[in-house]
């Protein structure tokens, strides 16, 4: 290399690095994160919206959202530990903010209302998500979720099995699975190695009520931790009987989805954000729908595990910031504005004064399907997993595999809960 | 004549401080702390100990009962002894094969070095495709030869059925390259006049082996065995990626300590304790077996 070409090269990189930093001294660089990302309905409304607040304000976004999983969560608890948290935080705001809230790592709606009145004044605040810790508002949430069981036509018309309805009972339900497997499908996509949540929310439900549902037990001998763990032995029912994929205990979710979606497995139970995951991984969308989970006992099969679980933090580093202040309360406001709300919420709950607007008529065959879902709603608890520290979460949770192959009994590992509770 | 440098001690003080001072931050000092961690109660990863446990050594009697700290002990035994055997072993038996072929060694050399510069996440996902379950490179092929039924689309699921070796062989064959380099170097040091006078006094080649390579190699091995020991007691990255959680009780001592660590710090750093406890005692144990012998200095 000459000497003359160096010296333009060294010019030319030392103009782009002065255009870049003229480009951001423009505008304020907020940090923010969330978990519209991955296989979520709205990573591409979440992108969009960022995009339009960008451009109308000329403040820029770091953007390092992700899928919402436990790693997801630890990184976030590492993060306000090592001082590094984004300004802007959209998570959850059950017990799984708990350490952040309670280190006044965040800043109250109250606080923030006293310096912006208007802020999330569009929002029922009744219905923000208050901390567990102390009951205050610390969030401002956009869409809600529900849990629902999306179904595979195609595997179902090919084993005889007919829709499961809302009448259908868990008994029925229990002979459809069979003639699945019978048929060579497998008839309930899941990973019970990495993702046993939602079907732990409906086992343990069957055994309650959508009044009694988001209890934690406080001894594995009560009501409560009574219905744990016969819905843990009902999931433990299920393993044996082989109607989960064969390697449901190695597998990724990402694996037993594929089942899911390449007409291999009949079942899946998900949440809402997953509408978006399917529409994306198949070109027959019409094959495939959302239904209710059979259920027993006291509950009905239309009542259905779903709430406004998340929502968006602003931190007390971007808050103590004069600079970034006005730039995480105008991102916020903009995010949780009635239009943008309406825009990610599709068939799912909003805390709108106004309720949500969104447009129908772009809606595809499997949001279709959840209207008419949603709509057949008689019941709605939160998922009682929001009440539990990952401590907690862990003996039922990532020792799945040791309930369902007997290593482990499920009273035991409900005992197991309580204690890291009280620990 | 002495350098200057070296009369003037000070200087040499100057110049060692700093990396004293580093290593006595990011390592000593975490490492007394960790030990005390490990007495104290701590609410969540990050934050100060609190109070003292009750008692204070509560979570190593703790460890003494935990079934899953004992699966992640056995587990590392049988990893240490893979690693001994598996990397060490099959890289000397690579490194006595290459330095017989003569020309094309620089080849092999780089060709079974290659692993090293792959990192551990990357060759976890890869092997975690080799060993997929459904259209996992090791099921088609079984299916391919007909060991697996195609048409019923048997298949094995290598993660649980074979969860042990599915682990080991990745970090088995990442490091065999490493061991090789280094016993490759032990033996091209080793002078060829021995062999041209074993030759003339009528030693075969496996005799040479036994009785000139393998006894001039002995510090090679020992280092080899040392780096193998300590490698054994801290491998995390490759099982973790592939064995998330322990899953099909894979647990070691060091996948075991991070499933801990954001859900009960102190009794992660008790963990953590053990694990240089384990590696300080082996590796002195390796230290005293293989002890450097100047009569075996090729």
């Amino acid at each position: 290399m000459t000497k003359k070409t160096a010296l333009i090269l060294a010019a030319s990189a030392a103009a782009a690095l002065t255009m870049t930093q003229a480009a951001y001294a423009d505008g304020i660089t907020i940090n923010v994160t969330t978990t519209y990302a991955g296989e979520d309905s709205n990573a591409q409304n979440f992108k969009d919206s960022v995009a339009a607040w960008e451009a109308e304000t000329g403040n820029k976004v770091e953007d390092s959202s992700a899928t919402s999983d436990e790693a997801f969560k630890s990184r976030i608890i590492t993060d306000f530990e090592a001082g590094s948290e984004p300004d802007v935080l959209f998570f959850f705001n059950g017990v799984d903010s708990n350490q952040f809230v309670e280190q006044g790592k965040v800043v109250s709606v109250d606080e923030i209302r006293a310096e912006y009145p208007d802020y999330a004044s569009n929002m029922k605040d009744d219905l923000l998500g208050a901390s567990p810790v102390d009951g205050v508002n610390y969030s401002i949430p956009v869409n809600g979720y529900w849990e629902g069981m999306f179904v595979n036509l195609e595997v179902l018309q090919a084993a005889g099995v007919e829709v499961p309805t809302n009448e259908t009972t868990w008994d029925e339900f229990l002979e459809a699975c069979q003639k699945i497997k019978d048929a060579g499908y497998t008839p309930i996509a899941a990973s019970l190695q990495e993702v046993p949540h939602y079907w732990f929310e409906y086992a343990i439900y069957n055994f309650q009520t959508p009044e009694t549902h988001n209890t934690v037990p406080e001894s594995a001998d009560d009501e409560y931790g009574q219905a744990w763990t016969a819905g843990l032995n009902d999931i433990k029912a299920l393993y044996e009987a082989g109607y989960f994929p064969e390697n449901t205990l190695t597998a990724t979710d990402a694996e037993t989805f594929q089942l899911f979606t390449s007409d291999k497995a009949a079942f899946l139970i998900d949440g809402s954000w997953k509408i978006g995951g399917i529409a994306e991984a198949v070109d027959d969308l019409e094959n495939y729908t959302i239904v209710n989970v059979p259920g027993k006992n006291d509950r009905k099969s239309t009542d259905e595990i779903g709430g406004l679980s998340m929502g968006y933090f602003i931190t007390r580093k971007a808050w103590d910031d004069p600079d970034k202040r006005d730039a995480a309360v105008s991102f916020v406001s903009f995010m949780t504005s009635d239009d943008v709300v309406s825009k990610f919420a599709g068939v799912s709950a909003t805390a709108l004064k106004e309720g949500a607007h969104p447009d129908e008529s772009e809606f595809n065959s499997l949001q279709q399907a959840a209207v008419s879902f949603t709509a057949s709603f008689t019941g709605l608890s939160p998922a009682v997993q929001d009440n539990l520290s990952p401590a907690a979460r862990e003996p039922i949770f990532a020792d799945m595999a040791s309930i369902v192959n007997g290593d482990v009994d499920a009273a035991d590992a409900v005992a197991a809960v309580l204690e890291a509770i009280e620990d | 004549m002495e350098a200057r440098i070296y009369k003037n001690k000070k200087l040499i003080w100057i110049f060692l401080a700093p990396a004293f001072l580093f290593m006595f931050i990011y390592l000593y000092y975490p490492f007394v702390q960790n030990i005390l961690n490990s007495f104290q109660h701590i609410k969540y990863m990050g934050t100060a100990g609190g109070e003292w446990n009750a008692p204070w050594y509560s979570n190593y009697l703790k460890l003494l009962s935990d079934p899953k700290m004992m699966t992640a002990l056995k587990n590392t035994g049988v990893m240490l002894v893979a690693t001994i055997l598996g990397q060490v072993g099959i890289a000397l038996l690579l490194a006595l094969l290459v330095s017989n072929i003569g020309a094309g060694s620089g080849f092999f050399r780089t060709v079974y070095f290659i692993p090293i510069v792959i990192s551990a996440t990357a060759l976890g996902l890869l092997f975690n495709l080799v060993f997929l379950y459904d259209k996992g490179m090791v099921n088609q092929f079984l299916q391919f030869i007909g060991y697996l039924d195609m048409e019923k689309n048997q298949l094995i699921d290598w993660k649980s059925k074979h969860a042990m070796f599915t682990m080991l062989l990745p970090v088995i064959w990442q490091y065999v390259g490493f061991y090789f380099v280094i016993l490759l170097t032990g033996i091209s040091g080793i002078p060829s006049e021995l062999y041209e006078a074993a030759t003339i006094d009528g030693a075969s080649r496996a005799q040479c082996v036994r009785y000139i390579t393998l006894p001039l190699l002995r510090n090679s091995i020992g280092t080899c065995v040392i780096l193998a020991v300590t490698g054994a007691l801290k491998v995390f990255d490759l099982p973790w990626t592939m064995f998330v959680n322990g899953m099909s009780n894979t647990w070691l001592t060091g996948t075991y300590m991070y499933s801990k660590v954001y859900s009960d710090v102190d009794y992660a750093s008790a963990i953590a304790v053990v694990i240089v406890v384990l590696g300080v005692v082996l590796s002195n144990i390796v230290n005293r077996l293989f002890k450097e012998n100047a009569d075996y200095n090729a």
